[in-house]
């Protein structure tokens, strides 16, 4: 999947559809969403882990983004350089579920029923981005007069 | 990709669960197994326990077989002279085995078998639907 800072790296005379904040903003929650799922299956794979706590992503928050925006990085000037002391931070952050339902005697507190129902909140979510991804491209046709 | 690595995570969770259905075949194939020798130890049960680690291949936590160990609980005791296992007072040892345990044991591991499928199954429809987007 596309980093969210692609539209960066491209030319600036190139039409593509991330110049369009749309697709932007789907590809950015198309990413997320995957995160999350690559998150729901750690967590439903250590459903007998000892100690371990469950996880889920941190929501898209626009707040949030601007931040990331906003932070500097020393420039590097020479490939020899060591980069900066920001790292290029992971799009989406994962935290410890602060609050879970029950905690197993073995220390675990993953709900296979809590995770499932979040597997398939994601997945409803990801084929609504999907649809509305494509209903886009579909206008954008009909706009160039290949339209279905 | 996010994707595919969920699809390897949830792969191995399925493989240390198989693991754990190994271990409590063996246990239950064990429930009768005594002593060879008189007076001698009869099976002890075997446990296991997982761990989430890094798997340096994939750059991602992977969940891992820790430990298969041993039960330390006690045997239980019964009186059977004619046993070639019984020992002076005529007691055999028998495995700290309980069936019953063994079979919710299994019963969970399958569960988290069929979560672990499930969700290779959304994040294979999930891909599905972002190649789709090429149509």
């Amino acid at each position: 999947m596309m980093p969210a800072n692609a539209n960066r790296l491209r030319r600036p005379d190139s039409m593509d559809l991330f110049k369009i904040p749309l697709f932007q903003r789907l590809t950015e929650r198309m990413n997320w969403l995957g995160a999350r799922e690559k998150v729901i299956a750690t967590n439903i794979a250590n459903a007998d882990t000892p100690q371990y706590q469950p996880k889920d992503v941190v929501p898209l928050d626009f707040g949030d983004h601007l931040k990331k925006l906003a932070a500097v990085e020393p420039m590097r000037t020479d490939p020899k350089h060591i980069q900066g002391t920001i790292p290029p931070a992971d799009p989406v952050d994962s935290k410890k579920q602060k609050k879970t339902y029950e905690t197993a005697p073995a220390g675990n507190s993953v709900v296979l029923e809590e995770q499932m129902m979040k597997l398939s909140q994601t997945q409803a979510d990801y084929s609504q981005i999907t649809n509305l991804y494509k209903k886009h491209v579909d206008m954008l046709k009909t706009a160039i007069g290949r339209g279905a | 990709m996010d994707l595919m690595e969920s699809l390897m995570i949830s792969a191995a969770g399925m493989r240390v669960q198989g693991e754990r259905l190994r271990v409590i075949s063996e246990n239950i194939a064990n429930v009768d197994s005594v002593s060879e020798v008189p007076g001698g130890d009869p099976y002890r049960r075997k446990t296991i326990t997982f761990q989430n680690a890094l798997d340096r291949e994939l750059g991602t936590n992977l969940v891992k077989v820790k430990k298969v160990g041993l039960d330390p609980s006690e045997f239980t005791r019964k009186y059977d002279p004619s046993n070639p296992a019984a020992d002076k007072a005529g007691y055999v040892k028998l495995p700290n085995v309980n069936a019953l345990i063994e079979m919710n044991d299994m019963r969970e591991a399958q569960r988290s078998y069929e979560a672990n499928l499930k969700v290779i199954e959304v994040s294979r429809g999930m891909l599905q639907r972002t190649i789709d987007l090429l149509r």
